[in-house]
């Protein structure tokens, strides 16, 4: 027991107070050092703060310097994702490419053919003269909703002139002055626009009824279309006031399909925030037959004629496609049903074969049977003719005829008649 | 000349590999405790210093130890001189351990090893909870000392490994 105490004691001592080589302090020294560094931090010693403002300088350089690899390893493996990520929306970009351009085309074509038939009814418009303008405060207008705008007859400015904010309508030259114009704002109430309605073709006008709102007039029994898009207000053209197609607001669907006076347009435009706005006249496109006209409009047929042909080509694969599709779903089903056919067949074949072998059998158990059958008529013919004459055919001490049981006395007996 | 002046360096390494190795899992970004797995912590210094403290206790000087403690405890945001004092405990109990030992063997120091960290978070428990009132998560810690406990046998091999077969030294282990 003493030993015992004796041996942990001196391990003890010898790991806690020993210095080993190259050890400048004992363990237990360092671990006294520890405890005082403790309590003199828990007390927020000065010494103590310095040490440890000095060993944060320390720690925070070399913990970079430290995990330079690391971050090293952890900026190559976020580059990787990076590159993978762009990888796939790269991928998915060019699909997304693929088909707008297709849409893009399609919208091209349409775009022409528009103005083609826009030509045809004489209905095409372009623009004839464009002026960018700044807005003025509006003061003393009579109007509730108007602007000033800093150009006038100077400029070319005329009534009934079109403005514009970035391709939106916003209202039209109600006065000129030499300097200045006044802009009529369709959210006015006394502005009245001739508007369709697109999907559905509807006609209607419409007047202004608040800041950013329109309503719609002179539509009875009319509803809108039920889709599930908002419904695009757009300019008709009717009563030739303004270019047909100019966008204004759109209509909500969620509020009903009934027109009514409920019915609110929401402008695409704040008009509220207007700075600068576009004056512009459209005209009709002059159609005369100089040689640069003609070759533009052969050269626009041309691009049509080319488009139709792109898009009939295409059309006719698509439909070439469609016929192969169809043959070949056809001629599949056939091959089942031929599949199945030749399986019944095939079926019916071996019924048929096992059938007349069934047949064969009885006709010729018929056969053995009807000759049974004959012998024994013969048997029982010739039973009867011998009761009624076996005394005319046997051997007896009178006559010399034949033995009984005898070919010939059996001939004998058959060749006489039953009825005698 | 040349040679001799290249033969240094390569002991030099070879000598402070442990520190270096010591500092870096200090310093390190990349923290072991740390690493965002709800289930998954342990604590590598603790392994490092009680595995070259038993085996090759000349390698890791105790004033390294102290200072790579109060390191750690700057970074960690502990009180300064309590990582020290674990470790410095742990170097102590793996010196009494040493003394102890006639025939070394993975098992005995793993359990011992178990022993040690068991108490060491104990009073590193009680110390942060008690004294300083740190709030720490009492299964976080049994985690933490079980992974440790766990990985010093794979550690264990490993440095085994680098002592005999990188670093040269026949006797390790």
């Amino acid at each position: 027991m003493e030993t015992s105490r004796d041996d942990f004691v001196i391990a003890l001592r010898s790991a806690f107070l020993k210095k080993g080589t190259q050890q400048r302090f004992s363990l237990l020294s360092l671990i006294f050092f520890s405890i005082i560094f403790l309590i003199l931090g828990s007390f927020n010693f000065k010494i103590i703060s310095y040490v440890k403002i000095g060993i944060n300088e320390i720690v925070y350089r070399s913990s970079f310097i430290v995990s330079v690899p690391e971050n090293l390893l952890k900026g190559s493996y976020l580059t990787i994702q990076n590159h993978k990520e762009l990888y796939k929306e790269n991928k998915k970009n060019i699909t997304e490419l693929n088909y707008l351009r297709g849409k893009d085309l399609s919208q091209n074509i349409n775009k022409l053919e528009n103005i083609k038939y826009k030509k045809l009814i004489d209905d095409y418009f372009i623009g004839e003269n464009e002026t960018v303008a700044k807005v003025l405060i509006d003061k003393q207008s009579p109007f509730l909703r108007s602007i000033i705008i800093n150009k006038g007859s100077k400029n070319n400015i005329k009534l009934g002139m079109v403005v514009l904010d970035e391709g939106y309508l916003i209202g039209k030259i109600v006065e000129v002055n030499f300097f200045t114009s006044r802009v009529l704002l369709i959210s006015d109430i006394n502005s009245k626009i001739p508007v369709s309605l697109q999907p559905g073709d509807i006609q209607a006008i419409m007047s202004g009824k608040d800041k950013q709102e329109g309503v719609l007039q002179y539509v009875r029994g009319k509803n809108l279309p039920e889709i599930n898009e908002e419904i695009q207000v757009l300019t008709s053209g009717a009563g030739g006031l303004f270019k047909s197609g100019i966008p204004i607001g759109e209509i909500d669907v969620d509020e009903g399909l009934e027109i009514d006076e409920d019915k609110v347009v929401n402008f695409h435009r704040d008009f509220s925030q207007l700075k600068y706005v576009k004056v512009v006249s459209f005209s009709k496109e002059k159609n005369i037959l100089d040689l640069s006209s003609k070759n533009n409009s052969e050269t626009l047929n041309e691009e049509i004629k080319e488009k139709n042909q792109q898009q009939e080509t295409l059309r006719i694969l698509i439909e070439q496609k469609k016929i192969a599709d169809e043959i070949r779903v056809k001629i599949q089903k056939e091959n089942n049903f031929l599949r199945n056919e030749r399986i019944r067949l095939k079926k019916e074949s071996k019924f048929l074969t096992n059938e007349s072998v069934r047949l064969k059998n009885e006709i010729l158990i018929t056969k053995k049977n009807n000759k049974k059958n004959k012998i024994e008529d013969d048997e029982i013919e010739f039973l009867k003719k011998n009761l009624y004459h076996g005394h005319k055919c046997r051997k007896n001490f009178i006559n010399n005829l034949y033995k009984v049981g005898t070919l010939e006395y059996r001939k004998c007996v058959l060749k006489k008649d039953l009825k005698k | 000349m040349n040679k001799i002046s290249q033969n240094n360096i390569i002991q030099n390494i070879q000598k402070y590999t442990p520190i270096i190795l010591l500092f870096i899992s200090v310093l390190n970004e990349f923290d072991f405790n740390n690493l965002g797995l709800i289930y998954f912590s342990f604590n590598f210094s603790y392994i490092l210093i009680f595995y070259y403290s038993l085996k090759k206790s000349e390698s890791l000087g105790y004033v390294y130890i102290f200072i790579a403690g109060l390191f750690n405890d700057v970074i960690v945001g502990t009180p300064i001189g309590i990582s020290s004092l674990m470790y410095l405990i742990l170097c102590g109990a793996a010196a009494y351990l040493r003394n102890i030992t006639l025939r070394p063997s993975l098992i005995k120091d793993s359990i011992f090893f178990l022993i040690t960290i068991l108490i060491i978070n104990s009073l590193l428990f009680m110390s942060l909870n008690f004294v300083f009132n740190y709030e720490l998560n009492y299964f976080d810690q049994i985690i933490n000392i079980t992974y440790t406990f766990l990985l010093y046998f794979l550690f264990a091999n490993l440095f085994n490994f680098l002592e005999r077969n990188i670093l040269g030294n026949r006797h390790a282990g």
